[in-house]
């Protein structure tokens, strides 16, 4: 059974169908890369499963459990953490206390009104470790808002994985970042995905980014899937070339 | 630590103020410390949540109406019926608080006024009860439990004002430095990315709310027995109007500014008004100033300072960058 699974997924605008019937199955521990030309609706798809849109249409099932239509922090309550194509941040406080919060939504103490000296140092320990991972911890203590855009994206990343999630979701991780910063992203990426266990779904336009992290690869086009498979099939196809690839791959 | 100090000398200060103050005066600060309560549980909205409440009055009128209830029909002993008064005010604000969160911005802020208006309308409403545009009158401060009865004189009054003003700011201080706390700093900062990271943002905004309610219910009800009577002023808009200039000008954001927001300008209104029916003008003038020229408040001027001198001491550490406000 796959970790996460998409059933007729739809979502209509008016007379627009930013995404329509789309099937889609993530395996547990499997990067998937979800490409396709802008308005193809890569982000109305992230933004229907993480319940910041209600499908029209379809069914989100997530390890078995049926979560279409569920508020956003609900979901998030399963184990699903998120980045935004535009940096969301806190951006008046730390670094550490940026991921320390987001650590802090999977604790049982979250709600704890009076003293909670404990749970704020289970989380900022969780913090620490994942600013260590994403290589922040010498900014730990900077306003978010002081950090350059790619530290701010990456700052997001740690975010989610101070969350310890089942399925991360990164919505354009490089997006306007500069080739150094970009390699480096990924390269933090790689290292943060190195044991395996993390099952991620990433959009991504950098072509580069996605053959260098992504197991599989779909293609969205104008709110279609028009391809599904491993990355190196998927390049070949000749519909996507067409589509989207544009033959100068 | 610092704080700490700080904090330390002004309630001994406050301690033996009383000791040779003249009447009026004492009365005066009496007042100004109720009111400085008032502005800090709003601070608790407005500063740590950018909840921007515009019928706090409604905290207010509640507790006071509460508490001259209790005292001038059931003469429970003075301690007694505050507790029961915030109980009172808890207890109406969690319905009020869900329909306020529904919204937000501005929509928020006309909601909370709508509520504190309809306090306002109820009182005429319901004349029997609350003696209509009258209010309550000879609200009394009876004795007791266990025979305590230092506080019904003014000098002791004010040292009961002092100690809930103390105990609530100590309170309120260790709800924002908890991890409640930090989640109403990340839903001032970011909600919809609060809520994404799996916070029900509503239900730590309804909880604030309450809160906010409970300790403004405090001031009201302290306010009922320190001048007698309770008014339908008490939940007029004005009032909701000035405490939110309070927090502004004390410095939102930091508990204690606006309780000496609140202090300085009930005391500024006392001074002015003897002198001159023009006050409300310098009021404005006053609060203009602010915003323009120091929008983190009295207190923020004053940080600011400390900070910087403390940088300039030989060896002042790292520089730290202020976040843009």
């Amino acid at each position: 059974m796959p970790l996460l699974e998409l059933k007729g997924l739809s979502r209509r605008f008016g007379a627009l169908v930013a995404v329509d019937a789309v099937d889609m199955g993530i395996e547990a521990g499997e990067i998937r890369a979800v490409i396709g030309p802008n308005g193809a609706g890569k982000s109305t798809l992230f933004n229907l499963i993480t319940g910041l849109f209600r499908p029209s249409a379809g069914a989100v099932y997530f390890a078995g459990a049926d979560i279409t239509g569920l508020p956003a922090h609900q979901i998030a309550g399963y184990g699903i953490a998120r980045t935004f194509q535009l940096t969301h941040l806190f951006p008046q406080l730390t670094a550490r206390e940026n991921v320390r919060i987001a650590a802090q939504a999977r604790d049982k103490g979250r709600w704890q009104l009076l003293g909670g000296g404990g749970v704020l140092a289970r989380t900022a320990a969780l913090a620490d470790e994942a600013l260590e991972r994403m290589r922040l911890s010498p900014l730990a203590d900077r306003p978010a808002a002081l950090l350059s855009h790619g530290d701010q994206r990456l700052l997001e990343v740690a975010m989610a994985i101070a969350q310890k999630p089942r399925l991360l979701m990164l919505d354009e991780p490089t997006q306007g970042l500069s080739i150094e910063e970009t390699d480096h992203a990924v390269d933090n990426l790689k290292a943060a995905l190195a044991g395996g266990e993390l099952t991620m779904i990433l959009v991504e336009h950098d072509m580069e980014v996605v053959f260098k992290l992504a197991d599989n690869i779909t293609v969205l086009h104008r709110g279609h899937v028009i391809a599904d498979g491993p990355a190196a099939a998927v390049r070949a196809d000749p519909v996507v070339q067409r589509a989207y690839l544009g033959g100068a791959e | 630590m610092r704080l700490g100090l700080v904090l330390g000398l002004v309630v001994l200060a406050g301690a033996l103020l009383p000791l040779g103050l003249p009447r009026y005066l004492l009365t005066v600060l009496t007042e100004g410390l109720i009111f400085g309560l008032f502005a800090m549980s709003l601070d608790l909205m407005v500063g740590y949540t950018r909840l921007y409440s515009f019928g706090h009055a409604a905290a207010y009128g509640l507790g006071a109406y509460s508490a001259a209830l209790i005292l001038t029909h059931l003469h429970w002993p003075l301690p007694i019926a505050l507790v029961l008064a915030v109980l009172t005010t808890l207890l109406v604000a969690i319905p009020i608080a869900w329909v306020c969160t529904k919204s937000t911005g501005v929509s928020f802020a006309m909601l909370t006024l709508a509520f504190a208006q309809l306090g306002y309308a109820m009182l005429f409403r319901f004349k029997e009860v609350t003696g209509g545009s009258d209010g309550i009158d000879g609200v009394p401060r009876p004795a007791g439990p266990f025979g305590i009865d230092w506080f019904q004189g003014e000098t002791g009054y004010f040292y009961l004002v002092l100690f809930c003003l103390v105990g609530s700011y100590l309170l309120s201080r260790a709800i924002v430095r908890s991890p409640f706390g930090a989640v109403l700093a990340g839903i001032r900062e970011n909600e919809a990315k609060a809520r994404s990271l799996g916070y029900n943002t509503r239900a730590y905004k309804m909880t604030t709310v309450v809160l906010a309610y409970g300790f403004g219910g405090l001031a009201g009800a302290l306010y009922a027995p320190f001048a007698g009577f309770a008014s339908p002023e008490l939940f007029f808009w004005l009032v909701s109007g000035r405490v939110l200039i309070m927090v502004i000008v004390g410095g939102a954001g930091t508990l204690i500014g606006p309780i000496f927001g609140g202090a300085f300008f009930l005391f500024l209104e006392h001074q002015l008004s003897e002198i001159t029916d023009l006050w409300p003008l310098i009021f404005g003038s006053l609060f203009i100033g602010f915003v323009l020229l120091a929008p983190q408040g009295i207190f923020g001027i004053v940080a600011g300072r400390l900070r910087r001198k403390e940088r300039a001491a030989p060896g002042g550490g790292e520089e730290a960058p202020d976040a843009a406000a």
